[in-house]
């Protein structure tokens, strides 16, 4: 049997539910619904994707709203452009990201032994990690971004707080608002991902290997920018992109770190 | 995708797996046929759990050929859907509790019995809302029984699951696989180095020894193969001679060998020569087997 | 029926032998049935095909039959030929034996006929008082 026939076959049986035997057989699922069920698996317990994100939303919500009100009764005021403008310092709005990357590192350290566990082809585990990386990242952005226009309306929760209209969310209108948050949520789990399968396939080694070659492209990057004064043209170039621009962009890695991680746990082994 | 052999679950030719340089299986062959109860059998570090891990996908071979139900079952959806491999050292997330343990494992196994699942939690007395990691050993292997035996896999593998469990524990596990084996035939394979507890329920004996397979016999046959002779010394010696000795044993003037194979009317030829005949029990047989190999 | 032991001998002779006793002890009667070999197989915990083999090997000696739908029962005539066998088993394995030892002794087989009816007599009076 040719290749191409022997893999238009496997497709068919995958697809059409043809159980070969019928002895004791199992009904054999579709391509689609073992995905899910596999998007399933890392929902099953809601505190890790939902409960503790919206959580710590939650308390760096109430801390800024605290702390603005505190600056606010010290410097006499906090309806002015200044003021409004100064809390866009803040990181206040990004805080669940560093619990969503040891996720996304964990969405693989732990999700793979289990799947694995369960019968799931490697393949299946990625494809249902990633949809579900991809579902939690496009509902995490629409729910940021509604939450940065009803700041906006609400003239800071009628407090003059402003906790989502910070850094760059919040200028160019909601549209940007969701490509951003979207591509940032989704940069900071494949980004977790990926690291977490480099351990699962090659463990210590891999890791030092990928760190050391990670730095030395940066610093070998830097060195190269350097030498050659670009670093104007870097500055332009950054620029001219726009805020839609850079994060458009950073689909880029986010497709990479997606990429790397599916070839690296192709032939990943749970540990002994 | 080979449809003709029913009555095989598994078929393995010339298997090897090497990390590096350390071969932990070496040329391995053997069939497992469907609803049998199989032992795989052997001391640890002889590979027992290598193998299984190749038999289930996990890990990849570096030589020879591997059917599942006619295929390989690496990457295969198919074929994996159909197999349950509850391995003593499975690792479940930090915050995992055991209901969505049995919450998420029908997803995965077609078969599942979620009703035989609650009765086996309340045999092995599980805290179902209770954290995977602060379970006591014997509370994690039960979590392994339960989702072994509640998924009804045509082909279930239980890899030394009894690690932790008590006396007591273990004699449910044994009563309710050997109840639902009858009820709902499937093929199990038992990895244990606790031979004598599970000697009875077994059909068919695969003893691995340093990545080869020492044993691959009918439990029944392998059984009734060998007898312990004994008696004084050099009546024992004149009566074993020249056949196939497994193990030697004695205390001064006594002596106690095991020799494979007697028939009926040697067996009564030893009882006229004065020896007594005592039974070699399926643990003693293979201890013996596993440790001459070693030694010699 | 009673718990399985640990000679050597093999197990599924030992199921097949249980019922032998059971039905020349008169517990088993004819044309009535005997447990499954499922059941055997829970009972005795061990794996039902060992206890299948036991029973099968009587039937294929005719002392039990299997009725469609229903299950194992014990064949008409089956304790006489049991009894039969038996019969046979205990002079190769009691009576043979038993002359022999005697003639190494030097005990004549009319002396040996004496000695049992001695014995027999002594038990009967044993069993009386």
């Amino acid at each position: 049997m040719s290749a191409p026939h022997r893999l238009w076959e496997c497709t068919l049986m995958t697809l059409i539910d043809a159980p070969t035997d019928t002895v004791a057989s199992v009904h054999s699922r579709t391509a689609w619904t073992r995905v899910w069920n596999v998007a399933r698996l890392h929902l099953v317990d809601r505190r890790t994707y939902i409960g503790i994100p919206w959580l710590i939303v939650g308390i760096a919500f109430v801390i800024t709203v605290f702390i603005a009100q505190i600056i606010g009764f010290t410097t006499g005021g906090l309806g002015t452009a200044d003021a409004i403008e100064g809390q866009r310092y803040s990181w206040a709005v990004l805080s669940p990201q560093w619990y969503l990357i040891v996720v996304g590192v964990q969405a693989i350290s732990f999700g793979f032994p289990l799947a694995l566990g369960f019968g799931v082809t490697r393949r299946d585990f990625y494809l249902g990690t990633a949809l579900m990386f991809v579902l939690i990242a496009a509902v995490n952005a629409i729910a940021f971004t509604v939450l940065t226009q009803l700041e906006q309306v609400t003239n800071g929760w009628w407090l003059d707080s402003y906790m989502f209209n910070a850094l760059w969310f919040g200028l160019n209108g909601w549209p940007v608002d969701l490509l951003s948050f979207f591509v940032v949520q989704l940069l900071v789990f494949f980004v977790g991902a990926f690291i977490a399968t480099i351990y699962m396939r090659w463990r210590m080694l891999g890791m030092v290997i990928f760190w050391s070659a990670l730095a030395l492209t940066i610093v070998g990057t830097v060195m190269l920018i350097t030498f050659t004064s670009s670093w104007p043209a870097v500055g332009t170039w950054i620029s001219a992109q726009g805020i839609a621009g850079i994060f458009a962009w950073l689909f880029v890695p986010a497709f990479l770190a997606a990429g790397g991680g599916f070839l690296a746990l192709r032939r990943a082994t749970p540990k002994n | 995708m080979n449809l003709t052999d029913t009555n095989t679950a598994v078929r393995v030719d010339g298997l090897t797996k090497k990390f590096g340089s350390f071969t932990a299986i070496d040329d391995v062959s053997f069939t497992i046929e469907r609803n049998k109860i199989y032992g795989l059998l052997g001391r640890n570090g002889a590979g027992k759990t290598t193998l299984m891990q190749l038999l289930t996908g996990q890990q990849f071979a570096t030589r020879g050929t591997l059917e599942v139900f006619g295929a390989s079952p690496v990457e295969n959806a198919r074929v994996l859907q159909q197999i349950c491999f509850i391995k003593e050292s499975q690792k479940y997330p930090d915050s995992f509790r055991i209901e969505h343990v049995l919450a998420s494992a029908p997803w995965f196994f077609a078969n599942w019995d979620a009703d035989f699942a609650q009765r086996l939690a309340v045999d092995f007395r599980l805290p179902l809302t209770r954290a995977i990691k602060k379970l006591s050993r014997g509370q994690l292997s039960a979590v392994g029984v339960i989702v072994g035996l509640a998924s009804r896999a045509p082909l279930t593998y239980f890899d030394e699951p009894y690690l932790g469990l008590d006396a007591v524990a273990r004699q449910i596990f044994y009563d309710r696989l050997l109840e639902d084996y009858v009820e709902h035939p499937r093929t199990v394979v038992l990895s244990t180095h606790l031979i004598d507890e599970v000697s009875n329920l077994l059909e068919h004996v695969l003893v691995i020894d340093d990545g080869r397979i020492l044993m691959d016999q009918d439990a029944e046959a392998l059984r009734g193969s060998a007898s312990n002779v004994v008696g004084k010394k050099t009546d024992v010696d004149f009566f074993v001679a020249g056949r196939d000795i497994i193990s030697r044993d004695g205390l001064g003037g006594l002596a106690s060998v095991t020799v494979a194979g007697l028939s009926e009317a040697e067996r009564a030829g030893a009882r006229a020569a004065g020896l007594e005949l005592s039974p070699v029990s399926l643990q003693q047989l293979i201890v013996a087997r596993t440790t001459s190999t070693s030694a010699g | 029926m009673g718990p399985l032991i640990d000679n050597g001998k093999p197990i599924f002779l030992q199921i097949s032998e249980q019922i032998e006793n059971d039905i020349i002890d008169g517990a088993i009667e004819e044309e009535t049935s005997v447990p499954s070999t499922n059941e055997f197989a829970a009972f005795h915990r061990i794996n039902p095909a060992t206890a299948g083999k036991g029973v099968n090997r009587l039937v294929e000696n005719g002392i039990l039959y299997k009725r469609r739908g229903i299950g194992m029962f014990v064949a008409t005539g089956a304790r006489q030929r049991l009894v039969g066998a038996r019969t046979e088993q205990f002079r190769a394995s009691f009576v043979g034996p038993l002359l022999d030892e005697a003639a190494k002794l030097g005990i004549t087989p009319e002396q040996v006929a004496d000695m049992i009816t001695d014995a027999s007599i002594t038990d009967r009076e044993a069993s009386a008082s």
